[in-house]
């Protein structure tokens, strides 16, 4: 394509930008595991854009894959006794495998997709969460893997993954298979008659969305250490990925960043003592974006001529 | 040319539920053909070429392209075999630039690579080729609609009622490029309602009525037959 | 055998209810083409009219069924004309409309949380009848039999106003095919609106008796509502109001048996049911809810 090379220079920008910074911020402002938890949600946010921003599709039950990242992650700890790295990445292949399992919900459209999602998501929650698990998932009492507590080095680990992600997301705006996605996000049928395989490549951006969620997962629940399912399964949690990375702008890379790093920000101050505040602040926002500024924030620098990654 | 046609529909049937559009359709296109399909409206004329390009699936029946099945095949996979369409209504990538479109199935569907400059040239856009799709005329559209269909370099092309609100003179030109890409060696199917303009690049027609197939041969003949006749009429 | 009937007769009971649930989000969507993401939030509104009436003003709660009609009116009529033919231009209808009625359940459930708090209310007891009414020797509540009652003269009310008004004609109209509606002159917006004032209503009237039904009503209980009235329009037909009462019924004896049964699952009903229809099949009950690419 025309732009590969510019495209290329300013999606290195953008990486070394998050990882200087993430890696400046602590020697900063002391709590990191508010800078953590701003990582974990601009992570989500983006591996959300990956499926909702280049396909369309909003999966609305994305926390689901999170959880089950969180939960595969620490039975591996807690069973295997394999290094955490590798539970983490156990995390993220567990959400891949769900991510193939609800592969035919790609055959709905829109909003179908979306409550579908957030069913499929429910039921890992009751399921993780039941009684009768509780020897493997300690069911409604949470479990606990602070053996391999290690703050620096999760939070180092959730920096990685947030470059990965932010990576994958460059890659389906610069590349041949992102050309695909584009035309098939506009017009599904006619991207088929151009030559696009449709089919496969919803399913790749799914599974890839899937597994980067997982691998968010895992992480924060190496970082938590000791957690309830609620914690990791709340739809809040799907709901804050969706608000930031539409205030942001979906289908660009750097929106959904933009987006999660302000409204968390927003919410570190105000949102975690008055939650319904920010409820209120962000339902509004939602209206607001919807009504009139469906694009987010970043197509106000488009609308400057700004080019955007 | 050889003996073996480009493509052969055997016995094809199309149902809607109970509903039957196409019955029995049989027919063949041979490589630098131009085939005329007519027919008033839902005849079938439509979802022929959309069972032919996958967009449908027919229900039983054969299609036979180089003489290798294709009725099962997935949209995609019969437009990199070389079968390609344009649309009644364009369907254009609205928010990418009309090169990009071009792009998108010079990339994806063609073997070779394609020259999108000529393209853009043949359908008169290489001037608007910077911008998006979505603000050109709805006439730059459908010939936009039909360069994207070019790209993939098909030998097969199934053109649906391109002539529609277009002016005479536009008429002409597009008779001209219909004419030249069959000269090429590319066979068309061209379903329109503009007898006149089909008679200028074939004469060769099948008539349509209730997804029936009325009759096959000459446009002239054709306006003289009585079921062809009843057809136009009645339907 | 005892237990066996009792969840039987119970889950028509619940069943019928949660069809009068599940309707409101029906007809909006067979009219509007457009989930109402709120819809759960409609109904705690619903709930939290009756629990001020009873709580504060001393009446009997089934004067928030007045009281969920104008609250609909007074919503449902600014808010349609606000945004919805607005978004009916948009590039994605289905899509904007599915995340603004989002926004807009949030700010529902932020505003109730502010103005009630958190806590769960439930409504006196004895308000609808202190006794129980039995069939086939199962006792049920007054109250559930009251919520029933309701329910079925709501959705024969819908009945009755879509196949034998004119009004009722041209929503079906509309239902069949929105633009065709249009051509032949009938105001589609005008209907759409009366629709989406009577879906939010009927969600309202629902709320009134799921203190009832589900014990106690909070700001907290809207999106597990939505999700659990979009099971049961699923099963139904989707876009057809009176194919919820099928969807209703499964919902409610699925429901009562598993808790019946296997209480620890019987939360997971709803969702299970969603999921496995829409994948097992996909065309068959939903339609149009599947891609044609």
């Amino acid at each position: 394509m025309r732009n590969a090379t510019g495209g290329t220079r300013y999606a290195v920008a953008v990486l070394a930008t998050l990882a200087v910074a993430f890696v400046a911020l602590p020697q900063v402002y002391g709590n990191q595991s508010v800078l953590f938890t701003m990582m974990t949600y601009m992570a989500l946010a983006q591996g959300l854009n990956l499926v909702y921003g280049f396909t369309g599709y909003l999966p609305f039950g994305y926390v689901g894959f999170f959880g089950t990242g969180a939960y595969a992650c620490s039975i591996l700890v807690t069973f295997t006794g394999l290094p955490v790295l590798l539970c983490v990445i156990g995390g993220g292949l567990a959400a891949l495998l769900i991510g193939l399992i609800l592969g035919p919900l790609l055959r709905l459209s829109g909003a179908y997709f979306s409550i579908a999602n957030l069913a499929a998501s429910q039921i890992i929650y009751y399921v993780v969460s039941n009684e009768a698990l509780k020897p493997l998932t300690g069911g409604p009492y949470g479990i606990k893997i602070d053996q391999v507590f290690a703050p620096t080095a999760s939070y180092a680990a959730m920096l990685v993954v947030l470059l990965l992600t932010t990576a994958l997301a460059a890659y389906f705006r610069l590349s041949r298979f992102g050309l695909g996605l584009r035309a098939m996000h506009q017009n599904p049928i006619s991207a088929a008659v151009a030559g696009v395989n449709i089919v496969r490549a919803r399913l790749v951006v799914w599974l890839v969305s899937a597994t980067v969620a997982g691998l968010i997962g895992g992480v924060y629940a190496w970082n938590l250490s000791v957690f309830y399912p609620d914690a990791v399964f709340t739809l809040e949690i799907s709901v804050f990925a969706i608000v930031f990375a539409l205030f942001g702008g979906v289908g660009t890379v750097i929106g959904p960043l933009l987006g999660a790093g302000l409204l968390y920000t927003f919410y570190a101050a105000i949102g975690v003592s008055t939650p319904q505040y920010f409820q209120l602040l962000y339902g509004s926002l939602i209206v607001f974006l919807v009504l009139f500024l469906p694009n987010g924030l970043v197509s106000l620098l488009v609308r400057r001529k700004l080019h955007v990654l | 040319m050889s003996s073996e046609p480009l493509l052969r529909l055997e016995n094809i049937e199309k149902r809607f539920g109970g509903l039957i559009v196409l019955h029995e359709q049989s027919f063949s296109v041979s490589a630098g053909e131009i085939l005329g399909l007519v027919g008033p409206n839902g005849s079938g004329k439509t979802t022929t070429i959309n069972v032919i390009s996958g967009v449908l699936r027919a229900n039983s029946g054969r299609i036979l392209f180089e003489g290798k099945e294709i009725r099962n095949q997935p949209i995609f996979r019969i437009a990199r075999l070389g079968i390609n369409r344009s649309f009644q209504v364009p369907k254009c990538f609205r928010a990418m630039s009309a090169r990009e479109n071009i792009e998108v199935a010079a990339t994806f569907g063609a073997h070779a690579p394609v020259d999108v400059d000529a393209i853009l040239d043949e359908i008169g856009l290489l001037r608007h080729a910077g911008e998006p799709a979505g603000s050109l005329t709805v006439n730059q559209q459908k010939m936009l609609d039909l360069g994207r269909a070019l790209a993939t370099n098909p030998r097969l092309l199934l053109i649906d009622e391109i002539g529609a609100g277009l002016n005479p003179s536009e008429l002409g030109a597009i008779a001209a490029l219909l004419k030249s890409l069959a000269a090429r060696g590319i066979a068309l199917i061209v379903v329109e309602h503009l007898l006149e303009f089909l008679n200028r690049i074939t004469d060769r027609v099948i008539v349509l009525g209730a997804g029936r197939m009325l009759f096959e041969g000459s446009l002239a003949e054709a306006s003289r037959h009585p079921d062809v006749v009843a057809a136009f009429i009645g339907g | 055998m005892a237990l066996l009937e009792y969840a039987l007769v119970g889950g028509i009971l619940y069943g019928v209810f949660f069809s009068l649930v599940g309707i409101g989000l029906n007809l909006v969507f067979g009219v509007m083409r457009m989930i109402n993401l709120a819809h759960g939030q409609f109904i705690m509104l619903g709930g939290f009219g009756a629990y001020l009436l009873s709580s504060h003003l001393g009446l009997n709660p089934v004067f928030g069924i007045p009281l969920a009609v104008a609250g609909g009116i007074v919503i449902g009529w600014p808010l349609y004309y606000a945004v919805v033919p607005r978004l009916q231009r948009s590039n994605d209808p289905e899509m904007l409309s599915f995340i603004l009625f989002f926004g807009i359940a949030q700010v529902i459930e932020a505003v109730t949380l502010l103005v009630f708090g958190a806590d769960q209310h439930s409504l006196p007891d004895s308000a609808l009848g202190s006794g129980n009414i039995g069939v086939l020797g199962q006792d049920f509540p007054d109250s559930w039999w009251v919520a029933v009652a309701v329910s079925v003269l709501c959705i024969g009310g819908l009945y009755l106003y879509l196949s034998s008004t004119r009004l009722g004609f041209a929503t079906r109209a509309i239902m069949a095919d929105r633009d065709e509606a249009r051509t032949t002159g009938i105001d589609v917006d005008r209907v759409a609106a009366i629709a989406f004032v009577i879906g939010l209503s009927l969600a309202g009237i629902a709320g009134v008796f799921v203190p009832y039904m589900v014990g106690s009503v909070s700001p907290s209980i809207g999106g597990g509502l939505t999700t659990t009235s979009f099971a049961i329009i699923i099963i139904g037909s989707l876009g057809n109001p009176l194919g919820t009462v099928v969807g209703g019924l499964v919902f409610g004896i699925g429901t009562m048996l598993m808790q019946t049964y296997y209480a620890s699952w019987s939360n997971l009903v709803p969702y299970a049911l969603l999921l496995v229809i829409v994948l097992i099949r996909p065309s068959g009950l939903l339609g149009k809810a599947v891609r044609s690419a």
